[in-house]
């Protein structure tokens, strides 16, 4: 028997770019929705039922007798399967909203934040408000005044981008002060290697093309430094890193995991697991190196040719400098790794070909001295010769970034850069000045700098080719007034807390190490303290460091306006007082590019696969609604005379670097243009091959040109700086930061609280996505109904306290208290609590105390250290207790309004729970 | 004729694409006649399901995808007394919303625990092995389609013979015929680090045998002092290291009915 088959037949189907990455796009999907414009279904793409698969050339590694080739379909991440669910989340953003208690024209009570309710207001009368404060605010103090905060890793848009579109606008008003983000993602490698290997822009190795060929084909060895392929990768380019991890281990390559917690690669794939405690990872390299030296076991001749400095840094190991050699019974104190398998790894590290793998650099460089372990990781490769055959510093992710020819070959005969009508990370001043400033701190002032005047034309430029389309060069212009000034957004909210602030470095995201040596102030001369703040990346209280003197800061009697532009209503949303509802990227047009999925790369049309939900409008419309308000003139200049959207892609396609290659058409035929994979790509040098082979003719970008394991950089400028020497040390603690199992501050706080990007979340991304939140490490139900955040520890860590997996936790030190479920696991050190970063905040008491589990609330305020500008954000102490049940009762009576606010049973907060009828 | 979904164990990543893939199809869809919209969540058509082993360090994690195993001898299709379950030509068993009176009596049959109750609907509700979109022409349930590392497979049971033959069923013992099957589940595992305590050396080269009923299996310790017996069966073993220069260990009745670590293990010099 059987029943008449329905017509299920899609009414539409479209692509859509599968990416956090924002700005950049990812990998095609394929959406399909019903008639009523709902969305069905998400899909895979499958390039076979577009065109010819042969004809695209796909790639293949051939090594030890195997081949590994691309599969014939995309592979999107958990992000995307269940994306829908983010589209229609119940804490969608559904049309603009003020906060209740917030009145322009009269009391302001910026002491509600994160605890008033919103009411739901009309988009004339957010546009008029948010113009009208606008202009008061340059009036009344400038526009230096307005902070934007225009950052990254929203949705992948080039038409409408999820960041930086305000800064157009503000532009046109006369300039802004930038909140310039911090280098996260690498920040002890950009702080730290950049002085060991150069490795610009962001300070991981480099040139990285080809590197994975050459692994498949040489190495014997990978080590995983906090490097997990199942996790890191997938917000931007999808699960090709899950198939080349299975792919190299099935060949035959050993796999050790150095991690203090058994990652999800780690699990199934590690020969060996050495769990270590966080942040100490500069104690093992310094243990492996002293076996090393001891032994000679190490690359000697290589290291003669192409290092320098390394005599001060040897004697430091061996502990003439300081008496104390660098053992591994030294080691195995700090970093809780036992001596014997210190010595095992060292070994088996010096005898076997070995690349070191990294998923950028998660916790691993995201603590404490975060420049040490990364500077030492890169001069333990230089000891093993590195750029020969099989020896790299590879990456799981991004195999495209910041390299003409990529670390996996799937790119085509020309590359792709569709172009992105935003600005953000704009440095502030112009290019020239900034020159002129380093200039003077450089050694050789004649000497020729590499700065270009790219960097102060935002990240994302046109291309020369594009450039000479008229039409397009105009509608890219970059706007003429650069930001008058910036902070590190590290610091934003020290900048309001504190009368002024100073800092090294940080200029723009991505820049030369030689920005390392000019100092910064805020606020400049001339310009204003800050009484605006433009978000459209509000996620600073779970994603940066101190969240909770975030809040206070934004608290500020000086503050007197937020603006927040999300599709979502969560985290630093909560602390704004207009929200512009925006669209996400399924109700919309745009023109996307696949650069990082691995498979191949492409270019593609994207059409709406649904109506905008309520009334929101892309990120380019919000702030055009703005610009409108202010007047016609400002509106046609922000819009570039406010051009058809369907022109808008027409133009980024002639410019996008690879339609020449199009030679049937097939992106106005199919809406999709798959460049064919260059079958040569794979003959261009590995890596740092061509260093390796002949370092005099091919010099690394250091003052030196060589390997320098004592920075000629840091010993010119900061040669006392006793948290970032100029060779690599093992710090146990600084004026700044206290943060080790045996230090005085862990009398009270014991623990060490470990932070990495979650597996079902990216960043502060889908948090809300019901169906990840029913997987066990994404949340946990606790008792009370309430979906916490997971905090991992070890069985030995939660009996100590009388806590049970399932239990509710504070997690707190003296910046506050997190609550989190206890998730009892053996994949976790002893004496260690591990939260993901990026649970959505859900404040009891806005400057004390979240039950969402936003661990970063309680991150701490210091920098990296003096010298270097970035954030600490794991390996940080805390102590975490059972919370009991009358605790629990006397924080809802204490703060009844909070525990009032709906909770969605399977989102968790949602928009009912902030609104309140007008 | 029949279809068949076939799952490599050792492929499986762990991502719940296929739990995920299965929620977008059916939470919020409405595909009457073949299932009713299935509830957003506490229902899973597939489910994955996570099973952890050792202690630190020695700790091994592998997911098994469970659904519908759409039965050869479907005790389901039997229980029900309202004829709401049918077997398709190509296999797969549906249960019919429209007849489904919700009783439960099929799943108190069902001993994979692959049906659920839907309270609101009233009806009990599973897997459909995607029978509306193959029967529209597309190719693949979307469980099998969303799954990144070719985990899961899907197709005839004729001509995946070649899978099937030395694959194993969930609880073949049932006799009910499966049509979903599983390869490279890992049984289980001891293991161990051997290390001189004063020396403060691994020991390489151990050799480290395992006995449990006369069988016999023997590694060495590799660069790192460990050694891994896998794949056990359970059982009670005799494991005794013996390396040159040493005394021997032993351990008896290691009870390998759970993965065991037996942790770092000093070897006294002879």
């Amino acid at each position: 028997m059987t029943v008449t088959p329905i017509d299920i037949k899609a009414d539409k189907r479209v692509f859509k770019a599968a990416s956090l990455m924002g700005p950049r796009s990812g990998l095609p999907t394929v959406i399909e929705s019903d008639k009523d414009g709902k969305l069905t279904r998400i899909r895979p793409f499958h390039y076979r039922d577009y065109m010819d698969w042969d004809s695209k050339q796909p790639w293949k590694i051939e090594a030890r007798g195997k081949t590994m080739t691309p599969p014939d379909r995309t592979l999107p991440g958990c992000y995307y399967m269940a994306y829908k669910k983010r589209v229609y989340s119940e804490n969608r953003v559904r049309y603009p909203l003020k906060r209740v208690d917030w009145d322009p024209n009269g009391e302001r009570n910026p002491q509600n934040r994160g605890k008033s309710p919103f009411v739901r207001i009309s988009w004339d009368e957010a546009a008029q408000i948010v113009a009208d404060e606008l202009l008061r605010v340059r009036e009344k103090y400038g526009m230096s005044a307005v902070l934007s905060e225009a950052d990254m890793h929203g949705e992948g848009k080039h038409v409408a981008p999820s960041h930086g579109c305000a800064n157009r606008l503000l532009s046109l008003l006369g300039g802004y002060t930038i909140q310039m983000r911090n280098q996260d993602s690498w920040e002890g490698y950009s702080w730290g290697s950049k002085n060991v290997w150069g490795g610009e822009p962001v300070g991981e190795m480099q040139p990285s093309g080809n590197v994975w060929p050459d692994i498949a084909k040489n190495a014997e060895l990978l080590l995983f430094w906090a490097a997990d392929p199942e996790t890191t990768p997938v917000g931007f380019d999808g699960y090709m890193s899950s198939r080349l991890n299975e792919w190299l281990h099935s060949i035959g390559l050993k796999y050790v995991y150095v991690d203090p917690a058994l990652n999800f690669s780690a699990c199934r794939m590690a020969d060996k697991w050495i769990p270590i405690l966080p942040n100490t990872d500069a104690a093992m390299f310094l243990a492996i190196a002293y076996i090393w030296l001891i032994e000679g076991t190490y690359d000697k001749e290589y290291v003669k040719t192409h290092a320098v400095g390394t005599e001060p840094f040897f004697d430091y190991v061996l502990g003439k400098e300081d008496g104390e050699p660098k053992t591994p019974e030294w080691a195995a104190d700090k970093c809780g790794v036992p001596s014997w398998t210190i010595k095992a790894v060292a070994r088996d590290w010096a005898r076997k070909v070995t690349s070191l793998t990294i998923g950028n650099g998660g916790p691993g460089i995201r603590g404490p001295f975060s420049t040490e372990p990364a500077r030492l990781q890169s001069i333990l490769l230089g000891m093993q010769g590195l750029g020969k055959p099989g020896v790299h510093q590879a990456k799981w992710l991004e195999w495209n970034l910041h390299t003409a020819v990529y670390q996996m070959p799937y790119q085509g005969e020309a590359s792709i850069n569709v172009p992105h009508r935003a600005e953000i990370v704009r440095p502030y001043g112009s290019a020239s000045d900034f020159q002129r400033a380093i200039t003077k701190s450089m050694k050789d002032p004649d000497e020729p700098f590499m700065i270009q005047e790219d960097i102060n034309k935002g990240r994302y430029k046109l291309s020369e080719a594009a450039s000479t389309i008229d039409e397009l060069a105009e509608l890219c212009k970059t706007m003429d007034t650069p930001p008058a000034q910036s902070i590190p957004r590290c610091m934003v909210h020290q900048a309001i807390l504190n009368e002024s602030i100073e800092w090294w470095g940080l200029y723009s995201f991505c820049g030369p190490a030689e920005q390392q040596w000019t100092k910064h102030v805020f606020p400049q001369p001339g310009c204003s303290r800050l009484h605006m703040i433009w978000t459209d990346s509000p996620c600073n209280v779970t994603c940066w460091n101190d969240g909770f003197s975030f809040v206070k800061a934004l608290r500020s009697p000086e503050i007197e306006c937020v603006v927040a532009q999300h599709p979502w209503l969560e985290n630093d949303c909560y602390l704004a007082d207009i929200i512009l509802p925006v669209a996400t990227k399924f109700e919309m047009e745009d023109i996307c590019d696949d650069t990082g999925g691995g498979t191949l790369t492409a270019v593609f049309h994207e059409y709406p696969a649904c109506p905008p939900v309520g009334e929101s409008m892309n990120d380019f419309e919000c702030v055009a609604a703005v610009a409108r308000k202010i007047s016609e003139d400002v509106f046609m200049a922000y819009t570039g005379n406010d051009k058809a959207i369907e022109r808008v892609v027409e133009l980024f396609w002639q410019g996008c670097g690879v339609a020449h290659l199009d030679k049937d058409d097939e992106f106005h035929k199919k809406d999709i243009f798959v460049v064919p994979g260059d079958p040569n790509i794979q003959e261009k040098p590995p890596g740092l091959r061509t260093f390796a082979d002949d370092p005099e003719k091919n010099p690394l970008t250091t003052p030196t040109g060589k390997l320098e394991f004592t920075s000629t950089g840091i010993q010119e400028h900061f040669p006392d700086d006793p948290e970032r020497p100029p060779f690599p040390k093992w710090i146990e603690k600084s004026d700044l930061h206290d943060e080790r199992l045996n230090g005085d501050r862990a009398k009270d706080y014991p623990y060490l609280c470990m932070s990495n990007h979650g597996r079902w979340r990216f960043h502060a991304n889908l948090d809300d996505v019901t169906w990840n939140r029913e997987v066990e490490t994404m949340k946990i139900r606790a008792k009370d109904g309430y979906q916490y955040e997971p905090a991992w520890m070890h069985p030995i860590t939660a009996k100590a306290k009388g806590v049970e997996h399932g239990d509710v936790i504070k997690v707190f030190n003296e910046r506050g208290t997190v609550l989190c479920a206890a998730y009892v696991t053996e994949r976790l050190i002893p004496d260690v609590v591990y939260v993901d970063h990026g649970a959505r905040f859900d404040p009891i008491d806005a400057e004390t105390l979240d039950r969402g589990g936003a661990i970063n609330l309680i991150s701490p305020r210091n920098n990296i250290s003096k010298h270097a500008t970035g954030m600490v954000v794991s390996g940080f102490l805390v102590d975490f207790e059972k919370v009991t049940d009358d605790e629990m009762a006397g924080w809802i009576k204490q703060y009844p309004d909070s525990f009032a606010r709906k909770i969605d049973d399977a989102t968790g907060v949602c928009l009912d729970g902030w609104l309140i009828d007008g | 004729m029949s279809k068949v979904i076939c799952v490599d164990v050792a492929k499986c990543n762990g991502c719940y694409n296929c739990q995920l893939a299965c929620k977008d199809e059916h939470a919020g869809n409405d595909w009457t006649p073949y299932a009713k919209p299935q509830p957003d969540i506490g229902q899973f058509w597939v489910k994955l399901t996570e099973h952890v082993g050792g202690t630190i360090p020695k700790v091994k994690i592998h997911y098994i995808p469970y659904m519908c195993n759409h039965c050869e001898n479907a005790v389901c299709m039997e229980a029900c007394k309202f004829g709401a379950y049918y077997r398709r030509e190509d296999g797969f068993v549906i249960l019919d919303p429209e007849k489904c009176k919700g009783c439960g009596a099929c799943m108190k049959a069902c001993p994979y625990e692959a049906i659920y109750m839907n309270k609101d609907l009233k009806i009990c509700q599973k897997c459909t092995g995607c029978a509306h979109l193959l029967d529209n022409g597309y190719k693949l349930p979307r469980c099998v389609e969303a799954c990144p590392t070719d985990a899961m497979q899907y197709g005839e049971e004729a001509d995946m013979q070649d899978f099937i033959v030395g694959s194993t069923v969930r609880m073949p013992e049932t006799g009910l015929h499966p049509k979903v099957f599983y390869r490279n589940i890992p049984g289980k595992f001891i293991a161990g680090t051997v290390y001189d305590p004063v020396e403060k050396e691994v020991v390489i080269g151990a050799r480290c045998r395992a006995t449990n009923g006369g069988k016999t299996i023997e590694v060495l310790s590799d660069e790192y002092g460990d050694f891994w017996f896998k794949d056990l069966a359970m059982g009670k073993y005799d494991v005794v290291i013996e390396a040159k220069g040493y005394e021997f260990k032993t351990f008896d009745a290691v009870d390998a009915t759970i993965d065991v670590n037996l942790g770092d293990i000093p070897l006294d010099k002879k």
